[in-house]
């Protein structure tokens, strides 16, 4: 009896925390914020048009950019995550070039550039909004750069990684952004890149 | 134990009697369905049906317009971005990935209480009152289910994780995805039972008895060993401990028919009704045809039938279809890989013309389309097409007129070891051609005969793993045949159907007792790489919608030589 009791007592628990999982309180966090340092790899990725792009230029250019892990058939957290995105572009409007929103398949076997585009598509993505793949191990290498390393797509984490020019740190949010969250980390990033100009004039 | 139907060649008779009772079921289902109401003012049930369908895996209301919704409180959505059916999947048992849990929104778990665990009541009396939980979510009714969807509050008042949408859907719209996830993998699928899971294998007209044995022998095998449990599975889920009931109560022996085809193609749909009507099964496994898939392929689209792995280098190719889920694309995905590594290569531009030269044959015709699809998706121009008769003799004159009308041109060939022999001429050719594309799948064992001269310039497409990178799970295979009693025959179909079995049983096991086919195929979907019991090829990958698990193709080169060898020219996957 006392291994059956074990047994229920820790199967409600994993109920329980399935049922926190889901039913979080409206009022928790719903993410962590937290800076890190990355050393971005030096790897050449594909983007949605099939064209072969520097990684660590496009991350390194002269404005803030975010970076996510999504893959195009994902069930649950790419699609929040591409609504945040979706979010700051229509936020943005015209102005939506100041800032550099980039995916990154995590099913780079299956995501070829088609997939990609139809993916944006989908999401009516404007320009400024890029996704990329490459080979197996050149994404690996990504992921691993970011922390964002899992063995296998399904076991995926809903990160974000942001970066402004001038600064040595990236921002990374691990959890799921809403609209003005994501919006108060641009404004941030952009912030950071004003500071940096401003030093650039005065050197 | 295993129950292997051989047919008793009466299947005209059988047939004729299916399509009879068909017709008469056709007139009967036909009125009584169309009249069949539905809660729904003004909706029969099938057209309530049918447009809660389209909310949930389209999220297109019945008015054609895309759903709209709000997730993490204040990000507005559409449903053409994403739809129920993206987290919740088709068959709407949920699913999980990574941290994120999300629960069934289908009829047979949203109208009952979540209790603890499932269990039966005798079972449930047995469990002590002070570890009895409380049901932790009472039984949803159309109200509440209503109100989850457009306010995120479930009967106990929780407030959903804000990554469930809160929809802005209300009125009739409302009530028919209510009614539809209501109807949602409510029922179990046709071919389960008390005790039986029901499978059945497709064997085609004019396979050789060679490779029809070796896929049998291996599916067989998988089923026997299966039932050898049965004894202890039954008593397991008899009498094992209440806190298990749930993982041993589903327990089902397997059996599997083998549904063979006779004559032509097109007369394999009636067959294969009258196969079905005769003992409906839960799902195709495996399965082996030398005409195409094609056939089989459209019966499971129709009648929502799950087929697994069927083995062919014909499937049908498709990224919205739903039902067959193949190893690969066979020789299409060679067609494609070599205009993606033709796209990538060094020093030839966009705009270096191509050639294609194929033979109207099924092979030429499956390599020519997936190299033509390819260079399309891709916005490059088209290539130029010859398709060759089949009395057409390919011999030197031949290249050196095709070189001579299309100077500097690259060379894609899908043709066999035979014809490509007169190719040497071309190394001599001026301009010689910057790169010739072909088969080693189509030169067979042949490809070794590719003359010398032009191996510094040909590429062959490999859609396999190379042998001596796969020892330890060729080892796995060549283990389980030989404790299985199976000469090995043919390598690569009892390679792949030790896979299937491998892959099966835990498959159906994760089910439990939610015996719905959609569901069958979601598990799948969810399932990891797999690399260790899969011997002819590098790895299969799986995901929501993916239907051919072999994802790449490796770009060759013979070597020189007496003894030459291939050697890889490019990743397993090239975009």
């Amino acid at each position: 009896m006392r291994s059956e009791t074990r047994a229920v007592t820790s199967g409600i628990c994993a109920l329980l925390m399935m049922v926190a999982a889901i039913a979080a309180p409206a009022d928790g966090p719903r993410f962590t914020r937290r800076e890190v340092t990355v050393e971005v790899p030096d790897v050449t990725l594909i983007d949605q048009y099939g064209r072969e792009v520097n990684f660590r230029q496009e991350m390194l250019g002269d404005r803030p950019v975010f970076v996510d892990f999504i893959f195009a058939t994902c069930t649950t957290i790419c699609p929040v995550l591409s609504a945040g995105y979706i979010s700051i572009q229509r936020k943005l409007g015209a102005e939506r070039k100041k800032v550099l929103l980039v995916s990154i398949t995590i099913d780079p076997e299956h995501d070829g550039p088609e997939e990609l585009r139809k993916y944006l598509e989908r999401y009516g993505a404007k320009s400024g909004w890029d996704f990329f793949t490459g080979t197996r191990e050149d994404i690996d290498l990504v992921m691993r750069a970011f922390d964002a390393f899992i063995p296998d797509k399904m076991s995926h984490r809903p990160l974000t990684l942001i970066h402004a020019p001038g600064r040595d740190h990236w921002v990374e949010i691990d959890g799921f952004a809403g609209s003005k969250d994501l919006m108060k980390e641009l404004e941030l990033a952009l912030g950071d890149e004003d500071k940096e100009g401003e030093r650039h004039d005065q050197d | 134990m295993t129950r292997i139907e051989r047919s008793p060649g009466r299947w005209v008779t059988t047939l004729l009697m299916v399509l009879l009772l068909s017709a008469m079921a056709a007139v009967g289902i036909g009125t009584a369905a169309e009249e069949e109401k539905s809660p729904i003012e003004g909706l029969t049930r099938a057209e309530a049906l049918e447009l809660g369908e389209r909310m949930y895996r389209d999220g297109l209301l019945p008015n054609g317009e895309p759903m709209r919704a709000f997730v993490q409180q204040d990000i507005e959505v559409e449903g053409t971005m994403f739809s129920c059916e993206s987290c919740h999947v088709r068959s709407g048992m949920g699913s999980i990935e990574g941290t994120v849990i999300t629960l069934p929104t289908c009829g047979s778990w949203l109208y009952k209480p979540l209790q603890g665990a499932e269990m039966k009541a005798e079972s449930q009396a047995r469990v002590p009152s002070r570890l009895d939980p409380p049901p932790f979510r009472p039984a949803y009714t159309d109200e509440s289910l209503a109100r989850v969807i457009r306010r995120g509050k479930d009967p106990n008042d929780r407030v959903l994780n804000y990554v469930m949408p809160r929809y802005l859907v209300g009125g009739t719209d409302l009530d028919i995805l209510v009614y539809y996830l209501k109807n949602l993998s409510s029922q179990w699928s046709p071919g389960v039972d008390d005790t039986t899971i029901r499978f059945a294998t497709v064997v085609g007209p004019g396979v050789n008895d060679v490779d029809r044995t070796a896929m049998l022998g291996a599916l067989e095998a998988h089923i026997a060993d299966h039932n050898s449990q049965t004894r202890h599975e039954e008593r397991r889920a008899k009498g094992g401990p209440f806190y298990k009931e749930e993982k041993y109560a589903p327990y089902r022996r397997y059996s599997l028919s083998v549904w063979e085809l006779e004559g032509a193609t097109d007369t394999w749909p009636q067959q294969l009704e009258a196969y079905y009507g005769k003992e409906p099964v839960f799902a195709l496994i495996g399965g082996i045809t030398s005409d195409g898939w094609a056939p089989i392929h459209e019966f499971c689209e129709r009648n929502q039938l799950p087929s697994l792995f069927p083995i062919t280098d014909f499937p049908v190719i498709s990224d919205s279809n739903w039902y067959t889920l193949y190893f690969s694309k066979g020789y299409y995905q060679e067609g494609d890989t070599a205009a993606r590594f033709l796209r990538r290569a060094k020093g030839i531009d966009a705009d270096v013309p191509v050639v294609q030269v194929h033979r109207g044959d099924r092979v030429g015709l499956f390599l020519a389309s997936g190299f033509r699809d390819a260079r399309q998706s891709m916005s490059l121009p088209p290539a130029v097409e010859v398709e060759l008769a089949s009395e057409t003799e390919v011999d030197a004159a031949f290249w050196k007129k095709l070189a001579a009308a299309n100077p500097g041109a690259v060379l894609v060939v899908w043709l066999g070891a035979g014809d490509l022999e007169s190719l040497e001429v071309l190394a001599a050719a001026d301009p010689r051609p910057p790169m010739v594309l072909a088969s080693s799948t189509q030169m067979g064992d042949a490809v070794t005969s590719l003359p010398t001269t032009i191996r510094g310039f040909t590429f062959l497409t490999k859609p396999d793993s190379f042998p001596e990178e796969e020892v330890r799970s060729r080892l796995a295979t060549e283990s389980w045949l030989k404790a299985k009693g199976l000469p090995t025959t043919n390598f690569e179909i009892q390679a792949k159907m030790y896979f299937l079995g491998w892959t099966l049983a835990p498959m159906v096991k994760m089910m439990r007792d939610d015996f719905y086919r959609d569901y069958f195929f979601d598990i799948v979907d969810m399932m990891r790489d797999q690399y260790y019991a899969i011997a002819v090829f590098p790895r299969l990958s799986f995901g929501p919608g993916q239907r051919y698990a072999s994802k790449g193709c490796y770009i060759v080169q013979l070597t020189g030589g007496e003894e030459p060898k291939l050697e890889k020219r490019s990743n397993w996957v090239v975009h």
